[in-house]
């Protein structure tokens, strides 16, 4: 009995053997298969979307912050619809090159790519043209808060649509205005008070600027009561009609600013060679600058003014009502001939979903396009938020206006930078006007 | 050799085996160390040379890949430039070149062409616009295919783009220049869509102003785009200036570059690689795990193979050990089977040898005494009519009934033990009791043969112990009258008892030393004297009567009590017998109180020959009495003289054995010296004949040696009562007569015999055959008309026990207090234990010892009188 089992275990043990040798024997010989195509099927239905957008300069081993907000939305997209965004970026190297408002104009008018993240100026120039596609009919723009659509409406048509609203303020050093027991300047007339006292305890320049943002100053000055005096669309019918001169708006604004730089508050000709932060960020995160210019995002933003060693406040820009906020939105567009236009619209209904601008805001902490999307801000940014929610801002650029504000006032104060005189300045907003009504 | 060296050779034999048991492992590990050392290093050898190969292969790998597109981008560059050539030759066969350039419809490739006539600054493009060179920088000098080629720009299309200028020769006149404007975006749709499974990172960079022109779409966030050479060595961290320098001069000489470095933590192969001499260059890099796939797949194969090989390894090496121990378990087990089987054989055949032998010596031990039983008994039958005679028969008919008892005793006690019937009783006794008694056996024994029997008790620390007495006692008479009965006459037999450094606290441990003088044992005896059946016989002890069994109860009592015993032993000088005991020590030991009521708190030990005072004051440790020594009678004078009265002594002790006077002489001198209220105790052997003497002194006695607490505490409340009380007179009343007893037997002889003794000692006595007739006789009986019952045990109808428990349990009023007296053969202490457990007074062993049951029936006679 005891040997029968034995020699079964014995004839056991050898089948098993052999069965791992033979599958060891099968595994080596590979699996050959002749007269046959190895490659699998190829998927050849790739949809591709073509995002042209401004680059951030990547620091080492550091992630960005605004970027990953929008790569969220961008991947909640990717995911949904099963399509490629493809990036497209282009930054100028320095003054002399084109800039990116320059490039995605030219990018747009040849249809070199589907969606566009453009600046104002750039949405109502490449509306004018009819560049660019009838937004409305997304799903969408129907949560839009009204003031976004007013100001990205070109001819009746929705051009562009934001995911943030963008809030300009000034950016404070709220431990040095203590340090010389300094109140937050409300008007232009305080704000220059502020700059001679940093002045005489040897702040040699109080307020650090770049090329692209001192127009705020002059948009908070110009349009204050077009904005807030109730009377906002008889003002700009007026403009529109030529029966009101944007120059009048814009002297006070220009005025103070040559003011500035005459008292060498501002640096114009360091001003005018300068990027945005990259120029002025360094001393005023080395607490050299008290004051600076700048968009909401950088107070959230690690690589911009998110972690300062000093006591941040961002406040409105002085005006004769009081501290007051301008706000630009920069928008996405598709262009009017994009090669893969459904998509676009498909891709941008997604990333301007509720859904997606609620995961937006709440990484960047910003101000929502949508009327449903509500986040909490910094604290630092409380004082500007304050404004917002009071609904006293200006609008930096409006599509309302014939004229475009925010692009033709930043290269307008570049003139003024270059040492243009205050009147010569108001000479070209005149010729804007007149080119505009005779189109 | 001596039994000592032999079992140290023993002893050293075994360690060694062990050790070498313990060693055999050692070999064997190492050649396994080594297997795995070797095989280790194989494993690491062959991975690091797979991943050097793959390494290697890697970057030959991705080498060809970047000379793949470098060729494909120089061979669209080529193709352009030939292209442009040949638009250039076509141009001059038409008549209007600049209507031919201004109907160009822009393709993906050639974005805008524009024609500058000769001698002119200006020309026309196919945009519609103006032309002008300005604006585009030729003077790298850089060509394709000899046509020179402009430095990198952003062009009007919002891309970078580059221009060739090729001149239109008609007739050996340049009569224009033909520029057509590309963009590099057209290069990247020969690209590969990603390689290294879009891991890889490709730029295209304008190698004069280091910018980089064509950027990998669909690369996310982070890789969307670097600005310049400078911006990509910032953004991935490559800080090293003599990296930068060499980057540096292979730009200019348009050398390819491959380098390791660290992307975002990943280790990367970065590399710069020239197209069109130079013009351009591939930039970017490949994490060296993609290219290394393969070879880390192959390595993580390797090391799982050698894994899972060494897994099954120590699995094997597991098994055949478990095997091993289990074949060596189940060999030491049927080795340690056969020897026990063989033991078992041995033993069964010395045993059936002993047990024969043994039946052989019971045959004639017991023929001996009943041939003497028989032999007298027929001479008394003749010689009846002499008294002289019939007495001295008789005498000798008892000695060797006497004998045959003892014979059987041993026979039954032997069984017992074996069997493992005997069960320890533990009690508290005194070993002054024990030593009196065994003195008092021994004492005549020794005297009958003129032997000197000593006793001597040393450091000893409690006398009062937890033990089985009986069995004790046992051992003791086993060893003592052995010593008697192989001592010759005027030998020395010594009883030492010594007290040994305590294990435990609780234990006494004490040495019994049993010594004669006697005729010794040989070596082949001594090796089976504790054996059963076994007896030392020769010539000279032959006449010595015995069952050849006290040795072995001896032992198997000693060990059933924990204890060792062993023997030293030389023919003709003697023998030495050594007992190792340990007893518990009860929690009551020191009865302090006594010594207090007594007043007594030093005492004076005065020493003789033997030095007793040592043991005398370890004895009395525990009582809180003081103990001082006196060497000599000189020496206790001195004591008593120089002493005032706090250090008075309240009693003194002499030795009986005084080196310096006799003992007579020094307790008359302390007499003399002491106030009367002191007493003088002497401490003397057995029955010496001074103790006479000391009586004659007052208040002085004599106490027994050895010297036991209890029997000095005795002694000393003797004296006390003495004054008040006289000497109790002899107990005279010691027959039976006029008593009259029930007794409960079923065997006739032993009826008539108790019959007729208790009928010579003047007692009446009604015989009952068993136990239920003894209940109702006795219920029947009148008041006091029966003095006690005498009961048998085993008896038919009704047993002694339940007869016992029946009486006690009637209503008559003396059924609780009639003394009932077991008389039976059962002899043994737990059929004594059954016997009071069933109701019964006391417990008299067949056959019947007439001074004994006297005295037991007078005890309970007298005290059922008393209550």
């Amino acid at each position: 009995m005891k040997s029968n089992l034995k020699r079964k275990g014995k004839t056991l043990t050898a089948l098993c053997l052999a069965g791992t040798a033979a599958l060891i024997m099968a595994s080596c010989t590979g699996n050959v298969n002749p007269d046959k195509n190895l490659l699998p099927s190829q998927d050849s239905g790739k949809k591709t979307v073509n995002l042209f957008s401004p680059m951030e300069k990547i620091e080492p081993d550091a992630d960005s912050t605004a970027r990953n907000a929008a790569d969220t939305t961008v991947a909640m997209a990717e995911q949904q619809l099963g399509v490629t965004v493809a990036y497209r970026t282009y930054t100028a190297e320095n003054y002399q090159d084109k800039t990116y408002d320059e490039v995605a104009l030219d990018r747009a008018r040849n249809n070199m790519d589907d969606l566009y993240l453009l600046n104002p100026d750039t949405i109502l120039t490449l509306g004018v043209e009819g560049s660019l596609m009838d937004l409305s009919g997304l799903s969408c723009a129907e949560n839009l808060r009204e003031v976004v659509k007013v100001a990205n409406t070109v001819n009746g048509k929705l051009v562009a649509i934001p995911q943030e609203v963008v809030a300009y303020g000034l950016f404070i050093n709220k431990d040095m205005f203590d340090r010389y027991q300094l109140e937050l300047p409300e008007t232009p007339e305080d704000f220059l008070e502020c700059c001679r006292v940093f002045r005489e305890n040897g702040i040699e320049t109080p307020v650090g600027t770049n090329r692209w943002w001192l127009e705020t100053f002059v948009l908070a000055q110009a349009y204050a009561d077009l904005y807030n005096g109730g009377n906002t669309q008889a003002q700009i019918d007026a403009l529109n009609s030529g029966q009101a001169k944007y120059s009048d708006y814009m002297r006070p604004g220009f005025e103070f600013l040559k003011k500035l730089i005459d008292l060498g508050y501002v640096n114009a000709e360091k001003a005018l060679v300068s990027e945005a932060i990259e120029g002025e960020g360094a001393d005023f995160l080395a607490q050299k600058t008290p004051i600076v210019m700048a968009y909401w995002g950088a107070a959230n933003t690690e690589t911009a003014y998110g972690n300062p060693d000093f006591n941040l406040q961002v406040i409105g820009f002085p005006s004769s009502r009081g501290q007051i906020p301008v706000m630009s939105m920069t928008g996405y567009a598709i262009g009017a001939n994009a090669e893969h236009a459904e998509d676009a619209l498909r891709t941008l209904d997604v990333i301007l979903s509720d859904e997606a601008l609620q995961v937006y805001s709440e990484i960047n902490r910003v101000i929502s396009p949508s009327k449903n999307v509500e986040v909490d801000c910094i604290p630092a940014l409380k004082p500007l938020n304050d404004k917002i929610q009071e609904g006293v801002f200006v609008l930096g650029s409006n599509a309302g206006l014939k004229v475009e504000q925010w692009g033709n006032t930043c290269l307008i104060v570049r003139e003024l930078l270059s040492g243009a005189t205050v009147d010569e300045c108001m000479a070209a907003f005149d010729k804007l006007q007149e080119e505009s009504l005779n189109k | 050799m001596t039994r000592g060296s032999r079992m140290e050779i023993k002893g050293e034999m075994k360690k060694r085996t062990e050790k070498k048991r313990g060693s055999k492992g050692v070999p064997l590990l190492l050649p396994i160390i080594l297997v795995f050392c070797i095989l280790g290093t194989v494993v690491f050898s062959v991975s690091h040379q797979i991943s050097r190969e793959m390494s290697l292969s890697a970057i030959q790998n991705l080498s060809e890949s970047l000379n793949l597109i470098k060729s494909t981008i120089e061979t669209i560059l080529k193709n352009e430039a030939e292209f442009q050539k040949l638009m250039a030759h076509a141009l001059t066969r038409e008549e209007n070149p600049e209507e031919y350039i201004r109907f160009y419809e822009k393709n993906q490739t050639m974005v805008k062409i524009s024609l500058i006539l000769s001698g002119e600054t200006q020309g026309i493009s196919s945009t519609g616009e103006t032309f002008s060179e300005e604006g585009l920088d030729f003077s790298s000098g850089r060509t394709i295919e000899e046509l020179p080629v402009s430095q990198s720009y952003v062009n009007y299309m919002g891309t970078w783009a580059y221009t060739m200028k090729c001149p239109v020769v008609k007739d050996g006149r340049e009569t224009a220049t033909l520029y057509i404007e590309y963009t590099y975006d057209s290069l990247d749709r020969s690209l590969p869509d990603g390689f290294y499974d879009q891991k890889a990172m490709l730029y295209i960079m304008d190698a004069q102003s280091e910018r980089f022109v064509l950027k990998p779409e669909g690369m996310g966030k982070r890789n969307a785009g670097h600005l310049n050479l400078e911006d990509f060595y910032r953004a991935n961290n490559i800080q090293n200036p003599a990296l930068h320098a060499e980057i540096s001069e292979c730009l200019k000489t348009g050398e390819n570059v491959l380098f390791y470095h660290d992307i975002r933590s990943v280790n990367a192969l970065n590399y710069m690689w020239p197209v069109n001499n130079g013009s351009i260059f591939l930039v970017g890099y490949v994490p060296v795990e993609a290219i290394q796939q393969e070879g880390r797949t192959v390595n993580q194969n390797i090391f799982i193979v050698v894994f899972v090989m060494l897994a099954a390894f120590f699995f094997c090496c597991s098994l055949y050990y478990l095997n091993q121990r289990q074949q060596n378990k189940i060999r030491r087990e049927r080795e340690i089977h056969n020897r026990q089987l063989a033991e078992a054989l041995q033993a069964a055949q010395i045993a059936s040898n002993s047990k024969t032998t043994f039946l052989s010596n019971m045959s004639h031990d017991i023929r001996t005494p009943m041939n003497a039983v028989l032999g007298f008994a027929t001479l008394l039958s003749m010689d009846v009519e002499n008294p002289v005679k019939v007495r001295e028969y008789t005498k000798k008919i008892m000695a060797s009934g006497q004998h045959l008892l003892s014979l059987i005793n041993d026979v039954l006690d032997v069984s017992k033990i074996e069997s493992g019937k005997v069960v320890l009783n533990l009690e508290k006794f005194a070993l002054n009791d024990l030593v009196s008694s065994v003195d008092t056996i021994i004492q005549p024994m020794a005297k009958a043969k003129k032997q000197h029997f000593h006793v001597d008790v040393t450091g000893l620390e409690h006398e009062n112990l937890i033990g089985d007495e009986t069995r004790v006692n046992q051992v003791l008479i086993n060893l003592l009258s052995n010593a008697v009965k192989y001592t010759p006459e005027d030998g020395d037999i010594w009883l030492r008892i010594i007290g040994l450094p305590q294990r435990s606290s609780q234990y006494e441990r004490l040495l019994i030393e049993v010594e004669d003088t006697g005729y010794g044992m040989t070596p082949e005896f001594l090796t089976t004297i504790f054996d059963a059946f076994t007896r030392a016989e020769n010539s000279t002890t032959n006449k010595v009567q015995g069952t050849g069994l006290g040795m072995a109860i001896t032992k198997s009592i000693v060990e059933l009590m924990g204890g060792s015993i062993n023997v030293l032993s030389e023919v003709n000088k003697g023998s030495l017998f050594r007992v190792e005991l340990e007893f518990r020590i009860p929690e009551d030991q020191a009865d302090r109180h006594f010594w207090e009521k007594n007043g007594i708190r030093r005492i004076l030990a005065v020493d003789g020959k033997e030095k007793t005072g040592g043991s005398i004051a370890l004895l009395m440790k525990d009582t809180g009495v003081l103990v001082e020594t006196a060497a000599g009678l000189t020496e206790a004078v001195q004591k008593i003289e120089s002493g005032g009265e706090e250090s008075a002594y309240q009693v003194v002790l002499v030795d009986g054995s005084l080196s310096d006077a006799s003992a007579a002489e020094a307790v008359q001198r302390l007499r003399e010296i002491l106030p009367p209220a002191v007493p003088i105790l002497l401490l003397m052997p057995y029955d010496a004949e001074e103790a006479q003497q000391t009586l004659e002194a007052d208040n002085a006695g004599t106490i027994m040696k050895p010297f036991f607490v209890s029997a000095f505490q005795a002694k000393i409340l003797e004296m006390q009562a003495k004054p008040e009380e006289e000497r109790p007179k002899a107990e005279t009343a010691d027959g039976l007569q006029g008593m009259r007893f029930l007794a409960a037997e079923d065997n006739e002889i032993n009826a008539e015999i108790l019959s007729e003794i208790l009928d010579m000692e003047g007692a009446g006595c009604e015989i009952v055959e068993n136990g239920q007739l003894a209940v109702e006789r006795f219920q029947n009986a009148g008041d006091g008309e029966f003095d006690a019952i005498l009961m048998d045990v085993q008896m038919p109808v009704m047993n002694g026990y339940d007869s016992t428990r029946a009486i006690r349990s009637l209503k008559r009023c003396d059924a609780k207090t009639i003394p009932i007296i077991a008389m039976t053969a059962n002899a043994f202490a737990e059929d004594e234990r059954a016997a009071l457990d069933a109701g019964m007074n006391a417990h008299v062993a067949k056959p019947i010892d007439v001074k004994l049951l006297k005295k037991v029936i007078h005890q309970y006679t007298k005290k059922r009188d008393e209550e």
